[in-house]
């Protein structure tokens, strides 16, 4: 078990809200490494190719240089604590065990990008986290490490927790940037991208709590050590959120590039009841399913996309023989429909569409004609949307069609 | 199709004139309609050969329907899910809505099952208004003695006057409902309502809410109804058999349930039949302005069940339908136009009807015009011009404000209506015969009630303006109250559940098709038109 | 009219021909129409509503299968219409008293307060309604001025499906717009008929017509 919770969930690092007692367990070192040479800090974490955790996979560096390169007086970096997607559930523990780490990070990515104002946006229905995280944020500003971050910027940084609105929508990029100016978080046409011109146009730089909480670990250990941790040429580590059948559904800190094989019958203790492993809806569930074929397949970015799949969030709804996948994607799409943010009719009307058909499959009261204008409404919906939840919503249903068509059905009638 | 003046020529011809010449009528009403009606035409009639109306006339196509197979046998009533009510309403138009309003308020529990959604229907799409005698100088007299005229003295007189007399206390339902209507002066504040000219009218009785005066009536009965909580509302349920008890009389009727596709069996005390016309059916081959569901699916049912009819050979063939373009063809531009000033012109830019004469007086005269070769052709469609110029003059108010769905169908069809015509041809548009009622809705069969287009006699054989909207809600209410109040009797005298219905009719329907040696091979009603038919759902273990 | 135009319904590939509805091309199709279809071309009864992608264009719009002229390479998908769970619920005489209609409205929906300005029921409405602003207007108690921007809704629900936060703005429309008529239309003679007839004046006579029309 000695490749489990090595970092991020290591028990060392699960000191709550103490500072002292974070430093006691060897925090700062990363953040006084990052006052050492600042100028050296985006070049490390592009060493260490730490990836954007919230679900793109995206190299964090190219981010933080763009914001660093970005011209502006008041920059401002956000860590996104918005979490709601089904069966994500990782942002939440660091939040509320391990603040600190989070924190460090974010104030290493500020001296990175020079920034003026730090915020902390967080999802409200998980209120144990805001609130530890509001304790944590109080004592670093008490603490005389602010005053050195400061003076190395130049001016002072303001840090601010701030409560998202909880929904699902509030992630996005450009929704965390429209949230945090004017209130509601409608997502916003991309370009420009926020580390262009984010909050009131200026440049920021917008990542996932999971990707700060590493970067106090890299600039304390170095690229190298952060490289090693990882599976081939994965690197580092990932939180994995699993859940569905599983005997020990959890959070699992595991290299990056274990593979599903390890992490659903190792870690997860196997099928619930023994039941044959069907398949697994990965990070959103927004994405295509991974099958039995893919129990092989490395849990990290690239090579998921290699199975045309993504890791997103590294969530794993695992499903089993005999649980029906047309009733879970269902449920998932009505979850989208109620988080479609209206700005745009066709992804408010295209995922009622789809929640409507989906629901007369699910019952068996459908026609073949149903089917049809399904896989239809697969085709129309794509790239209609501002951002990619109508996207996200459509690839589901799609790969549930592909990968399991006689649920549908659609076998049966081939052959009757 | 007949010899034709081409389009541009016939644009010509009327920019020739600064005022359109009118001819001469040279034949009389009897002779114009006679000549050219189409309910006269030589294939337009049949006898009934079996049945409660048998022997009388009816227009073939229509008979062939009514002399027709059910849908169903014993097997789909097997394991079919029972619901009972107190009263079932069968139609989702004004006439359904004001009956199973009227039935719920009177204490009834009643279902409303439409064939499409609440509201999709004739009603919605009706443009011109609803007549009341409300003016001091009109009476419902004078309603009655116009629309008796109108109908060529075949109306019943008791029905037409009960018409006439309920006017004026559907319309105030129907402002308490919260339905607007024009006012005479805007700024009167409620105080005094618009009366436009009707066709055939003695003078002007029409209310409306600007020309969409159904949809205006539709929104606010189909709200009032969704939000009525005596009312269980069954969207895509079309009827597909009614059913009866022992003694013949009307005990429910089996439901298609197109969501959950599979059949619905309800025993009712009372039921309404208010499932409209048959526009769809093309009588004729003309074009309908009627909507989707207009296939007589409850005629053929009321017939089967023992129903008695009446002048099912008569149809209203509106003059005004659209020719051009194709695709609109036969939809509707309400006679509140020519109310309005709009002119007929043929195409050597002649008038050559009184544009407000009865409806069936102008179609035919229309049709005169385009069998004698003086019809206008544009891209292969027939029709005669209607003129709008009148009502787009200097000092007059806009079209668009004036006639708002006018001026929308104008756009559509790419027109501007202050220098084009629009290319008109007549269009099917109501059925003037039906189900034979008596003054409170009660069809011949126990048990069966009807309101709105699928019953006859209110009207005679040709109907006027504004008397649709006012008969499906008149009689509609009667219809409602009545089957409330005898679905009330029918449990003060027995408390014990009602006693469910079979299909026994069908089964003498089907001796009487064999012994008259008529098809049976082709089932009704028809549920929708168009060449794909619709599969109903049956378990097959129910089959085996 | 011998170009053939190809648009997909459904996910059935329909031929049409230039000119012809969207609406017109789907009833030449395999199946029996039984939804989505009613005034069939008038525009008025709202059931025929869909999505529509044009060839080569990213936008998916919400729009009238009857007045909406096929394009070659068009793609269609028709939107459900069905009663949700949550409906607002009064009866025709709670709206008698004007002076109750502003705070009746917050009672009976709530939500017009919630609007967010997303836009998106503007954008959806077939018939160019600026139902945001009619929101607005109700939630201000501006209400004739909010009742009037309803007068042409034909009730597809549209704008009621595009809105995140569930406030049924033509409904909102609607219930305004009879709880004008309610209150304001007394019509005088219409009062006076109606009392004619209650005191059995204006009977018809139904022979008459007979002595007339022989004479």
């Amino acid at each position: 078990m000695e490749k489990l919770n090595q970092v991020l969930l290591n028990p060392a690092v699960q000191v709550g809200p103490d500072l002292a007692a974070w430093l006691h367990a060897g925090g700062g070192l990363g953040l006084q490494a990052a006052l050492g040479a600042p100028s050296a800090i985006i070049r490390c974490i592009a060493d260490a190719d730490l990836r954007g955790m919230g679900g793109a996979g995206f190299p964090a560096w190219r981010k933080w240089e763009a914001t660093a390169n970005a011209v502006g007086d008041c920059k401002y970096v956000v860590c996104n604590g918005n979490e709601d997607e089904p069966g994500t559930f990782k942002d939440r523990t660091l939040l509320s065990a391990s603040p600190h780490q989070v924190v460090e990070g974010a104030l290493i990515a500020a001296l990175a990008v020079r920034a003026r104002c730090l915020i902390f946006y967080l999802n409200p229905h998980q209120d144990s986290s805001l609130h530890t995280m509001q304790q944590a944020v109080s004592q670093w500003q008490d603490s005389p490490w602010l005053d050195k971050l400061s003076h190395a910027l130049g001016h002072p940084l303001d840090i601010k927790v701030v409560a998202s609105s909880g929904r699902y929508i509030g992630g996005e990029e450009t929704a965390v940037v429209a949230s945090l100016e004017a209130g509601f978080p409608f997502p916003r046409k991309k370009p420009p991208f926020p580390a262009e011109q984010g909050i009131n146009n200026q440049p920021t730089l917008i990542n996932n709590v999971e990707t700060l909480a590493n970067v106090s670990h890299i600039l304390r250990h170095g690229a190298g050590w952060y490289r090693a941790l990882g599976v081939g040429k994965a690197c580092g580590t990932k939180l994995y959120s699993l859940s569905g059948d599983v005997l020990r559904p959890g959070l699992y800190e595991l290299p990056m590039g274990s593979s599903l094989q390890e992490l659903v019958f190792h870690y997860g203790g196997g099928m619930l009841q023994g039941k044959a492993f069907k398949a697994v809806f990965t990070g959103g569930p927004s994405n295509t399913l991974l099958t039995a074929r893919d129990l092989d397949v490395a849990l990290d970015f690239d090579s998921v996309w290699l199975r045309h799949s993504r890791l997103g969030t590294g969530a794993m709804i695992v499903i089993s023989e005999g649980s029906s996948i047309i009733r879970k994607v269902a449920e998932y799409i009505d979850f989208f429909a109620k988080g479609s943010c209206g700005q745009c009719p066709s992804c408010k009307c295209g995922t009622f569409q789809l929640a409507r058909l989906l629901d007369r499959v699910d019952g068996g009261r459908h026609s073949p004609a149903d089917l049809d204008a399904l896989q239809h409404l697969c085709q129309i919906l794509p790239g209609s949307g501002r951002c990619g939840l109508i996207d996200g919503a459509v690839t589901v249903v799609k790969s549930s069609l592909h990968t399991f068509p006689e649920e549908y059905g659609l076998l049966v009638q081939q052959t009757a | 199709m007949n010899a034709a003046i081409e389009y541009q020529q016939a644009s010509q011809n009327r920019a020739s004139h600064a005022t359109p010449p009118r001819r001469a009528d040279d034949l009389s009403v009897a002779a114009l309609l006679a000549q050219y009606h189409p309910d006269h035409a030589a294939d337009a009639s049949t006898l009934l050969h079996i049945g409660p109306s048998r022997g009388q006339p009816c227009h073939p196509r229509l008979a062939q329907l009514l002399q027709s197979n059910a849908l169903i046998d014993g097997f789909d009533l097997a394991g079919a899910e029972q619901r009972s009510t107190d009263v079932l309403v069968l139609g989702g138009g004004g006439a359904g809505a004001a009956a199973a309003l009227t039935a719920a308020r009177s204490g009834a529990a009643v279902m409303l099952a439409s064939k499409l959604r609440l509201g999709d229907s004739n009603t919605v799409m009706a443009e011109g208004g609803i007549q009341a005698a409300l003016a001091a100088s009109d009476s419902p007299q004078q309603h009655f003695d116009d629309a008796m005229r109108g109908g060529h003295h075949a109306a019943d007189p008791q029905l037409l006057a009960q018409l006439a007399s309920d006017a004026p206390g559907v319309i105030r339902w129907l402002i308490e409902l919260g339905m607007h209507f024009d006012l005479a002066d805007p700024l009167s504040d409620g105080g005094k309502l618009r009366y436009k000219q009707a066709g055939g009218c003695s003078q002007p009785r029409i209310l409306c809410y600007r020309d969409y005066t159904g949809l205006e009536m539709m929104r606010v009965l189909r709200e009032t109804v969704e939000l009525e909580p005596g009312i269980q509302l069954l969207n895509r349920c079309p009827v597909v058999e009614l059913l009866s008890h022992q003694d013949g009389s009307c005990a429910g009727a089996v439901l298609y349930d197109l969501e959950y596709q599979r059949f619905i069996v309800v025993s009712a005390r009372q039921t309404i039949l208010a499932t409209g016309g048959c526009g769809q059916l093309h009588l004729q081959g003309f074009p309908t302005s009627n909507h989707y569901g207009a296939t007589a699916d409850g005629l053929v049912l009321a017939y089967r069940l023992g129903a008695q009819l009446r002048d099912m050979d008569a149809f209203q063939y509106h003059p005004t339908g659209v020719a051009w373009p194709p695709r609109l063809r036969g939809g509707l531009i309400s006679e509140a136009a020519r109310s309005a000033g709009a002119l007929l012109l043929n195409g050597l830019g002649e008038r050559f009807v009184d544009e407000l004469a009865p409806r069936d007086v102008v179609t035919a005269a229309m049709l005169r015009e385009c069998a004698a070769g003086r019809g206008i052709e544009r891209d292969g469609q027939l029709g005669l011009f209607l003129d709008l110029r009148p009502l787009c003059g200097p000092g007059l108010p806009t079209l668009a404000s004036q006639l708002p769905a006018l001026q929308h169908l104008a756009d559509k069809c790419g027109i501007d209506p202050t220098r084009d015509p629009l290319l008109v041809y007549p269009t099917l548009h109501y059925q003037n015969g039906g189900v034979v009622i008596d003054s409170q809705g009660q069809s011949s069969v126990p048990g069966l009630l009807c309101a709105g287009e699928i019953t006859g006699g209110i009207h005679g054989r040709n109907r006027l303006m504004g008397n649709a909207l006012l008969d499906i809600l008149a009689f509609g209410r009667r219809a409602g109250r009545q089957a409330a109040r005898q679905a009330q009797a029918a449990r003060n005298k027995s408390s014990l559940p009602h006693l469910r219905g079979g299909i026994e009719h069908v089964y003498r329907w089907q001796r009487q098709l064999a012994l008259a040696g008529l098809d049976a091979s082709q089932p009704a009603p028809l549920l929708y038109p168009g060449q794909a038919r619709l599969t109903l759902h049956r378990p097959a273990s129910a089959r085996a | 009219m011998s170009e053939t135009i190809r648009i997909s319904i459904d996910g059935k590939v329909m031929a049409a021909q230039p000119g012809d509805s969207i609406l017109q091309t789907r009833l030449h199709g395999p199946d029996a129409v039984t939804a989505n279809i009613g005034c069939m071309g008038q525009g008025v009864c709202g059931s025929c509503r869909c999505l529509v992608r044009k060839a080569g264009e990213r936008d998916t719009v919400s729009r009238l299968a009857c007045e909406t002229v096929v394009e070659d390479g068009m793609q269609v998908s028709f939107i459900d219409y069905y009663q949700p769970d949550h409906v607002h619920h009064y009866r025709p005489h709670d709206l008698r008293d004007g002076w109750q209609t502003l705070p009746q409205l917050q009672q009976t929906f709530p939500e017009t307060a919630h609007c967010r300005h997303c836009g998106g029921c503007d954008r959806a409405c077939p018939r160019g309604i600026p139902v945001q602003q009619g929101i607005a207007l109700a939630s201000r108690g501006e209400l004739p001025a909010a009742a009037a921007l309803f007068d042409p809704c034909i009730m597809c629900n549209l704008c009621t499906l595009a809105c995140p936060e569930n406030i049924r703005p033509n409904h909102v429309g609607l219930y305004l717009r009879r709880a004008q008529a309610i209150q304001n239309l007394r019509p005088g003679e219409l009062l006076r008929r109606l009392d004619q007839q209650a005191r059995g004046q204006l009977a018809i006579d139904t022979t008459a017509y007979l002595a007339r029309s022989s004479s």
